[in-house]
Protein backbone atom coordinates (compact mmCIF):
# COMPACT_ATOMS: atom_id res chain seq x y z
CA UNK A 1 0.00 0.00 0.00
CA UNK A 2 1.53 3.32 -1.01
CA UNK A 3 1.30 6.54 0.96
CA UNK A 4 -1.58 8.00 -1.05
CA UNK A 5 -3.59 4.80 -0.73
CA UNK A 6 -3.00 4.83 2.99
CA UNK A 7 -4.05 8.46 3.20
CA UNK A 8 -7.24 7.80 1.26
CA UNK A 9 -8.09 4.77 3.36
CA UNK A 10 -7.73 6.89 6.47
CA UNK A 11 -9.91 9.57 4.88
CA UNK A 12 -12.61 6.99 4.19
CA UNK A 13 -12.51 5.80 7.79
CA UNK A 14 -12.63 9.34 9.20
CA UNK A 15 -15.24 10.68 6.83
CA UNK A 16 -17.64 7.80 7.21
CA UNK A 17 -16.85 7.41 10.86
CA UNK A 18 -16.20 3.69 10.49
CA UNK A 19 -15.88 2.39 13.99
CA UNK A 20 -13.40 -0.33 14.87
CA UNK A 21 -11.91 -0.25 11.40
CA UNK A 22 -8.22 0.42 10.80
CA UNK A 23 -6.30 1.13 7.62
CA UNK A 24 -5.09 -2.46 7.60
CA UNK A 25 -8.66 -3.73 7.48
CA UNK A 26 -9.27 -2.22 4.06
CA UNK A 27 -6.96 -3.73 1.44
CA UNK A 28 -6.47 -1.45 -1.57
CA UNK A 29 -8.15 -3.97 -3.85
CA UNK A 30 -11.21 -4.65 -1.74
CA UNK A 31 -14.44 -3.42 -3.35
CA UNK A 32 -15.78 -0.44 -1.40
CA UNK A 33 -19.40 -0.95 -2.40
CA UNK A 34 -21.72 -3.90 -2.26
CA UNK A 35 -20.22 -7.01 -0.74
CA UNK A 36 -16.86 -5.44 0.02
CA UNK A 37 -16.91 -2.67 2.58
CA UNK A 38 -20.66 -2.25 2.05
CA UNK A 39 -20.79 1.43 1.24
CA UNK A 40 -23.88 2.87 -0.48
CA UNK A 41 -24.66 5.81 -2.73
CA UNK A 42 -24.94 8.35 0.07
CA UNK A 43 -21.60 7.20 1.46
CA UNK A 44 -20.21 7.74 -2.03
CA UNK A 45 -21.47 11.33 -2.01
CA UNK A 46 -20.00 11.96 1.39
CA UNK A 47 -16.72 10.47 0.27
CA UNK A 48 -16.67 12.41 -3.00
CA UNK A 49 -17.22 15.60 -1.05
CA UNK A 50 -14.34 14.85 1.30
CA UNK A 51 -11.99 13.87 -1.54
CA UNK A 52 -12.82 16.97 -3.54
CA UNK A 53 -12.14 19.18 -0.57
CA UNK A 54 -8.95 17.47 0.52
CA UNK A 55 -7.29 17.17 -2.88
CA UNK A 56 -8.84 20.19 -4.54
CA UNK A 57 -10.09 18.14 -7.44
CA UNK A 58 -13.41 17.94 -9.21
CA UNK A 59 -15.29 14.71 -9.70
CA UNK A 60 -17.64 14.88 -12.65
CA UNK A 61 -21.14 13.57 -12.13
CA UNK A 62 -22.95 11.17 -14.34
CA UNK A 63 -19.89 9.67 -15.90
CA UNK A 64 -19.31 5.96 -15.83
CA UNK A 65 -15.66 6.76 -15.19
CA UNK A 66 -16.53 8.49 -11.95
CA UNK A 67 -18.24 5.38 -10.74
CA UNK A 68 -15.28 3.23 -11.73
CA UNK A 69 -12.89 5.45 -9.82
CA UNK A 70 -14.80 4.64 -6.68
CA UNK A 71 -14.49 0.87 -7.00
CA UNK A 72 -11.53 0.38 -4.66
CA UNK A 73 -9.00 2.38 -2.69
CA UNK A 74 -6.44 1.57 -5.37
CA UNK A 75 -8.62 2.98 -8.15
CA UNK A 76 -9.40 6.07 -6.08
CA UNK A 77 -5.71 6.68 -5.43
CA UNK A 78 -4.93 6.30 -9.12
CA UNK A 79 -7.69 8.76 -9.95
CA UNK A 80 -6.54 11.34 -7.40
CA UNK A 81 -2.96 10.98 -8.63
CA UNK A 82 -4.05 11.48 -12.24
CA UNK A 83 -6.05 14.58 -11.30
CA UNK A 84 -3.11 16.02 -9.42
CA UNK A 85 -0.76 15.40 -12.31
CA UNK A 86 -3.23 17.02 -14.66
CA UNK A 87 -3.40 20.08 -12.43
CA UNK A 88 0.38 20.24 -12.05
CA UNK A 89 0.83 20.40 -15.80
CA UNK B 1 -61.32 6.06 -2.99
CA UNK B 2 -59.09 3.32 -4.22
CA UNK B 3 -59.46 3.89 -7.91
CA UNK B 4 -57.83 7.25 -7.64
CA UNK B 5 -54.54 5.95 -6.34
CA UNK B 6 -53.29 4.68 -9.66
CA UNK B 7 -54.85 7.49 -11.61
CA UNK B 8 -53.40 10.41 -9.73
CA UNK B 9 -50.66 12.14 -11.57
CA UNK B 10 -47.70 13.51 -9.78
CA UNK B 11 -47.86 17.18 -8.78
CA UNK B 12 -44.89 18.21 -10.85
CA UNK B 13 -46.52 16.97 -14.04
CA UNK B 14 -49.76 18.88 -13.79
CA UNK B 15 -50.34 21.01 -10.76
CA UNK B 16 -47.28 23.16 -11.06
CA UNK B 17 -47.91 23.81 -14.72
CA UNK B 18 -51.44 24.99 -14.01
CA UNK B 19 -50.41 27.23 -11.20
CA UNK B 20 -47.53 28.59 -13.27
CA UNK B 21 -49.95 29.48 -16.03
CA UNK B 22 -52.25 31.11 -13.51
CA UNK B 23 -49.37 33.11 -12.08
CA UNK B 24 -48.28 34.28 -15.52
CA UNK B 25 -51.78 35.34 -16.29
CA UNK B 26 -52.01 37.08 -12.97
CA UNK B 27 -48.67 38.79 -13.44
CA UNK B 28 -49.79 40.05 -16.81
CA UNK B 29 -53.18 41.09 -15.50
CA UNK B 30 -51.89 42.95 -12.48
CA UNK B 31 -49.48 44.86 -14.67
CA UNK B 32 -52.18 45.85 -17.09
CA UNK B 33 -55.21 46.31 -14.86
CA UNK B 34 -53.90 46.65 -11.33
CA UNK B 35 -54.91 44.51 -8.40
CA UNK B 36 -58.31 46.05 -7.77
CA UNK B 37 -59.53 45.39 -11.27
CA UNK B 38 -57.90 42.03 -11.52
CA UNK B 39 -59.18 40.56 -8.26
CA UNK B 40 -62.72 39.86 -9.50
CA UNK B 41 -61.36 38.25 -12.64
CA UNK B 42 -59.04 36.04 -10.65
CA UNK B 43 -61.89 34.99 -8.38
CA UNK B 44 -63.81 33.98 -11.49
CA UNK B 45 -60.88 31.90 -12.71
CA UNK B 46 -60.56 30.21 -9.33
CA UNK B 47 -64.31 29.64 -9.30
CA UNK B 48 -63.96 27.91 -12.63
CA UNK B 49 -61.05 25.87 -11.25
CA UNK B 50 -63.21 24.95 -8.26
CA UNK B 51 -66.16 23.92 -10.42
CA UNK B 52 -64.18 21.95 -12.97
CA UNK B 53 -61.43 20.27 -10.96
CA UNK B 54 -63.23 17.51 -9.15
CA UNK B 55 -59.95 15.89 -8.11
CA UNK B 56 -58.68 19.09 -6.52
CA UNK B 57 -61.93 19.51 -4.58
CA UNK B 58 -61.71 15.95 -3.34
CA UNK B 59 -58.07 16.40 -2.31
CA UNK B 60 -58.83 19.53 -0.32
CA UNK B 61 -61.79 17.76 1.28
CA UNK B 62 -59.45 14.94 2.26
CA UNK B 63 -56.91 17.36 3.72
CA UNK B 64 -59.57 19.14 5.76
CA UNK B 65 -61.06 15.96 7.15
CA UNK B 66 -57.62 14.58 8.07
CA UNK B 67 -56.85 17.86 9.81
CA UNK B 68 -60.15 17.73 11.70
CA UNK B 69 -59.63 14.09 12.72
CA UNK B 70 -56.04 14.61 13.73
CA UNK B 71 -56.67 17.76 15.76
CA UNK B 72 -60.02 16.64 17.16
CA UNK B 73 -61.46 20.04 16.26
CA UNK B 74 -64.93 19.61 14.88
CA UNK B 75 -64.94 23.18 13.59
CA UNK B 76 -62.36 22.17 11.01
CA UNK B 77 -64.55 19.46 9.49
CA UNK B 78 -64.93 20.09 5.75
CA UNK B 79 -68.08 21.58 4.27
CA UNK B 80 -68.81 22.79 0.78
CA UNK B 81 -68.11 26.30 2.02
CA UNK B 82 -64.83 25.51 3.74
CA UNK B 83 -63.47 23.72 0.66
CA UNK B 84 -64.52 26.66 -1.49
CA UNK B 85 -62.88 28.97 1.04
CA UNK B 86 -59.59 27.22 0.52
CA UNK B 87 -59.78 27.88 -3.23
CA UNK B 88 -60.52 31.55 -2.56
CA UNK B 89 -57.57 31.67 -0.18
CA UNK B 90 -55.48 30.44 -3.10
CA UNK B 91 -56.67 33.34 -5.26
CA UNK B 92 -55.74 35.78 -2.49
CA UNK B 93 -52.41 34.07 -2.17
CA UNK B 94 -51.67 34.58 -5.87
CA UNK B 95 -52.61 38.26 -5.68
CA UNK B 96 -50.39 38.67 -2.64
CA UNK B 97 -47.49 37.04 -4.42
CA UNK B 98 -47.77 39.57 -7.18
CA UNK B 99 -47.72 42.37 -4.64
CA UNK B 100 -44.64 40.82 -3.12
CA UNK B 101 -42.87 40.59 -6.44
CA UNK B 102 -43.67 44.18 -7.25
CA UNK B 103 -42.31 45.29 -3.90
CA UNK B 104 -45.70 46.39 -2.62
CA UNK B 105 -45.39 44.53 0.63
CA UNK B 106 -43.19 46.33 3.10
CA UNK B 107 -41.28 44.84 5.96
CA UNK B 108 -43.40 46.79 8.43
CA UNK B 109 -46.48 44.98 7.16
CA UNK B 110 -45.01 41.61 8.06
CA UNK B 111 -44.57 40.23 11.51
CA UNK B 112 -41.45 38.23 12.19
CA UNK B 113 -41.56 35.46 14.80
CA UNK B 114 -37.92 34.62 15.28
CA UNK B 115 -37.29 33.89 18.96
CA UNK B 116 -33.84 32.40 18.44
CA UNK B 117 -32.44 35.10 16.17
CA UNK B 118 -32.14 33.20 12.89
CA UNK B 119 -32.59 36.24 10.64
CA UNK B 120 -29.73 38.18 12.30
CA UNK B 121 -27.56 35.09 11.77
CA UNK B 122 -28.48 35.02 8.10
CA UNK B 123 -27.59 38.69 7.72
CA UNK B 124 -24.33 38.22 9.61
CA UNK B 125 -23.20 35.27 7.53
CA UNK B 126 -22.31 37.63 4.69
CA UNK B 127 -19.33 38.74 6.71
CA UNK B 128 -18.03 35.23 7.10
CA UNK B 129 -19.14 32.15 8.88
CA UNK B 130 -20.82 29.07 7.53
CA UNK B 131 -24.15 28.92 5.81
CA UNK B 132 -27.16 27.04 7.08
CA UNK B 133 -30.20 25.32 5.64
CA UNK B 134 -33.73 26.68 5.64
CA UNK B 135 -36.44 24.08 5.13
CA UNK B 136 -39.41 25.78 3.54
CA UNK B 137 -43.02 24.69 3.26
CA UNK B 138 -45.65 25.29 0.60
CA UNK B 139 -48.13 25.97 3.37
CA UNK B 140 -48.91 29.68 3.35
CA UNK B 141 -46.90 32.01 1.15
CA UNK B 142 -43.17 31.30 0.90
CA UNK B 143 -42.75 34.16 -1.58
CA UNK B 144 -43.25 36.68 1.18
CA UNK B 145 -40.10 35.44 2.85
CA UNK B 146 -38.19 36.02 -0.33
CA UNK B 147 -39.30 39.61 -0.45
CA UNK B 148 -38.23 40.03 3.16
CA UNK B 149 -34.86 38.49 2.41
CA UNK B 150 -34.22 41.16 -0.18
CA UNK B 151 -35.30 44.14 1.82
CA UNK B 152 -32.46 46.25 3.03
CA UNK B 153 -29.47 44.03 2.76
CA UNK B 154 -28.98 41.48 0.05
CA UNK B 155 -29.03 38.09 1.63
CA UNK B 156 -26.87 35.27 0.27
CA UNK B 157 -29.65 32.78 -0.27
CA UNK B 158 -29.92 29.97 -2.81
CA UNK B 159 -33.28 28.39 -3.43
CA UNK B 160 -33.11 24.77 -4.51
CA UNK B 161 -35.97 23.65 -6.72
CA UNK B 162 -36.70 20.37 -8.43
CA UNK B 163 -38.97 21.32 -11.24
CA UNK B 164 -37.99 21.91 -14.80
CA UNK B 165 -39.63 25.31 -15.02
CA UNK B 166 -36.67 27.08 -13.45
CA UNK B 167 -35.88 29.05 -16.58
CA UNK B 168 -39.50 30.18 -16.86
CA UNK B 169 -39.66 31.14 -13.21
CA UNK B 170 -36.39 33.02 -13.43
CA UNK B 171 -37.73 34.95 -16.38
CA UNK B 172 -40.98 35.70 -14.60
CA UNK B 173 -39.12 36.80 -11.48
CA UNK B 174 -36.88 38.97 -13.63
CA UNK B 175 -39.90 40.59 -15.23
CA UNK B 176 -41.28 41.23 -11.80
CA UNK B 177 -38.06 42.87 -10.69
CA UNK B 178 -36.74 40.05 -8.55
CA UNK B 179 -33.08 39.66 -9.42
CA UNK B 180 -31.21 38.77 -6.32
CA UNK B 181 -32.49 35.26 -5.71
CA UNK B 182 -30.58 32.39 -7.08
CA UNK B 183 -32.71 29.44 -8.09
CA UNK B 184 -30.72 26.26 -8.46
CA UNK B 185 -32.28 23.28 -10.14
CA UNK B 186 -31.50 20.08 -8.32
CA UNK B 187 -32.86 16.99 -9.96
CA UNK B 188 -30.55 14.70 -8.10
CA UNK B 189 -27.86 15.06 -5.51
CA UNK B 190 -24.69 14.21 -7.38
CA UNK B 191 -21.02 14.80 -6.71
CA UNK B 192 -20.68 18.04 -8.69
CA UNK B 193 -23.84 19.50 -7.16
CA UNK B 194 -22.73 18.50 -3.66
CA UNK B 195 -19.36 20.19 -4.15
CA UNK B 196 -21.02 23.34 -5.43
CA UNK B 197 -23.47 23.48 -2.52
CA UNK B 198 -20.74 22.69 -0.03
CA UNK B 199 -18.61 25.56 -1.33
CA UNK B 200 -21.58 27.90 -1.08
CA UNK B 201 -22.15 26.92 2.54
CA UNK B 202 -18.46 27.42 3.32
CA UNK B 203 -18.72 30.91 1.80
CA UNK B 204 -21.54 31.71 4.19
CA UNK B 205 -24.41 31.29 1.74
CA UNK B 206 -27.63 29.71 2.93
CA UNK B 207 -29.68 27.08 1.14
CA UNK B 208 -33.47 27.00 1.08
CA UNK B 209 -35.17 23.76 0.15
CA UNK B 210 -38.76 22.55 0.32
CA UNK B 211 -39.44 19.93 2.93
CA UNK B 212 -42.95 18.95 1.94
CA UNK B 213 -42.87 17.95 -1.72
CA UNK B 214 -41.39 14.83 -3.20
CA UNK B 215 -39.62 15.24 -6.54
CA UNK B 216 -40.88 13.13 -9.42
CA UNK B 217 -37.87 11.06 -10.37
CA UNK B 218 -36.12 10.88 -7.08
CA UNK B 219 -36.59 7.68 -5.17
CA UNK B 220 -35.25 9.29 -2.02
CA UNK B 221 -38.43 9.65 -0.07
CA UNK B 222 -39.54 8.61 3.35
CA UNK B 223 -43.00 7.68 4.62
CA UNK B 224 -44.06 9.70 7.64
CA UNK B 225 -47.28 10.12 9.52
CA UNK B 226 -48.75 13.45 8.53
CA UNK B 227 -52.13 14.43 10.00
CA UNK B 228 -52.67 10.83 11.04
CA UNK B 229 -51.97 9.22 7.67
CA UNK B 230 -48.89 8.04 5.85
CA UNK B 231 -47.50 10.51 3.34
CA UNK B 232 -44.28 10.55 1.35
CA UNK B 233 -41.88 13.31 2.35
CA UNK B 234 -38.58 14.04 0.64
CA UNK B 235 -35.30 12.86 2.11
CA UNK B 236 -33.44 15.57 0.22
CA UNK B 237 -33.28 18.33 2.86
CA UNK B 238 -32.12 15.93 5.53
CA UNK B 239 -29.56 14.18 3.34
CA UNK B 240 -28.21 17.56 2.35
CA UNK B 241 -28.00 18.69 5.95
CA UNK B 242 -26.24 15.50 7.01
CA UNK B 243 -23.78 15.59 4.14
CA UNK B 244 -22.97 19.26 4.62
CA UNK B 245 -23.12 18.90 8.41
CA UNK B 246 -24.84 22.18 8.91
CA UNK B 247 -27.66 23.51 11.08
CA UNK B 248 -31.24 23.33 9.85
CA UNK B 249 -33.96 25.92 10.45
CA UNK B 250 -37.60 25.91 9.45
CA UNK B 251 -39.25 28.73 7.58
CA UNK B 252 -42.97 29.23 7.16
CA UNK B 253 -45.02 32.27 6.25
CA UNK B 254 -48.72 32.32 7.10
CA UNK B 255 -51.41 34.92 6.74
CA UNK B 256 -53.14 35.26 10.06
CA UNK B 257 -55.96 37.78 10.49
CA UNK B 258 -55.09 39.41 7.20
CA UNK B 259 -51.46 39.92 8.08
CA UNK B 260 -48.39 37.94 7.08
CA UNK B 261 -46.37 36.36 9.78
CA UNK B 262 -43.00 34.70 9.18
CA UNK B 263 -42.05 31.91 11.52
CA UNK B 264 -38.38 31.02 11.85
CA UNK B 265 -37.67 28.03 14.05
CA UNK B 266 -34.41 26.27 14.80
CA UNK B 267 -34.64 22.57 14.03
CA UNK B 268 -31.22 20.88 14.13
CA UNK B 269 -28.09 22.42 15.62
CA UNK B 270 -25.88 20.16 13.65
CA UNK B 271 -27.25 17.48 11.37
CA UNK B 272 -25.18 14.44 12.03
CA UNK B 273 -25.95 10.77 11.77
CA UNK B 274 -24.31 7.78 13.29
CA UNK B 275 -23.09 5.51 10.58
CA UNK B 276 -25.44 2.57 10.09
CA UNK B 277 -28.29 4.59 11.58
CA UNK B 278 -28.61 7.09 8.79
CA UNK B 279 -32.04 5.89 7.68
CA UNK B 280 -33.31 6.09 11.24
CA UNK B 281 -31.98 9.62 11.61
CA UNK B 282 -33.61 10.77 8.38
CA UNK B 283 -36.89 9.10 9.27
CA UNK B 284 -36.79 10.74 12.65
CA UNK B 285 -36.07 14.24 11.29
CA UNK B 286 -38.70 13.95 8.55
CA UNK B 287 -41.29 12.81 11.08
CA UNK B 288 -40.46 15.66 13.44
CA UNK B 289 -40.77 18.02 10.53
CA UNK B 290 -44.16 16.59 9.58
CA UNK B 291 -45.34 17.06 13.16
CA UNK B 292 -44.16 20.65 13.12
CA UNK B 293 -45.92 21.25 9.81
CA UNK B 294 -49.14 19.76 11.16
CA UNK B 295 -49.07 22.27 14.01
CA UNK B 296 -48.59 25.08 11.53
CA UNK B 297 -51.56 23.84 9.49
CA UNK B 298 -53.65 24.53 12.57
CA UNK B 299 -52.52 28.15 12.59
CA UNK B 300 -53.71 28.65 9.01
CA UNK B 301 -55.93 25.70 8.09
CA UNK B 302 -57.00 27.07 4.71
CA UNK B 303 -53.54 27.89 3.41
CA UNK B 304 -52.62 24.39 2.37
CA UNK B 305 -52.18 24.88 -1.37
CA UNK B 306 -51.34 21.37 -2.39
CA UNK B 307 -54.29 20.58 -4.64
CA UNK B 308 -52.91 17.25 -5.78
CA UNK B 309 -53.40 13.98 -3.91
CA UNK B 310 -50.96 14.52 -1.11
CA UNK B 311 -51.44 11.18 0.56
CA UNK B 312 -51.33 9.29 -2.72
CA UNK B 313 -48.63 6.83 -1.86
CA UNK B 314 -49.13 3.87 0.42
CA UNK B 315 -52.83 3.80 1.25
CA UNK B 316 -52.35 0.57 3.17
CA UNK B 317 -49.56 2.00 5.29
CA UNK B 318 -51.88 4.84 6.12
CA UNK B 319 -54.05 2.50 8.10
CA UNK B 320 -51.09 1.01 9.90
CA UNK B 321 -49.82 4.44 10.79
CA UNK B 322 -53.02 5.12 12.60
Amino acid sequence: MNALQQEITQLIIDTLNLEDVTVEDIPPDQPLFGEGLGLDSVDALELALALQKRYDIRIASDSKDARQHFTTVASLAAFVQAQRDACAN
Amino acid sequence: MNEQVVQERHWSTHKERGSFFLMRLTAFGVRVFGRRLLAPLLYLIVLYFFASARGARRNIWQYQSYLADWSGRESLRPTFGSVFGQFIAFADNLLDRLDVWRGRLGFEQVQLVDPSGIRPRLLRSQQGGRGEILVVTHLGNPDVCRAMAELGEQVPLNVLVHNRHVAQFNRLLGEAGDRSMRLIQVTELDTAMMLDLSQRVERGEWLAIAGDRVPLHDGRRVAVNFLGHAAAFPQGPWLLAGLLRCPVNLLCCLKVDGRYRIHLDPFLDNAHWERGRRDDAIQNWAQRYADHLAQQCLMAPQQWFNFYAYWQSGKSEARDAN
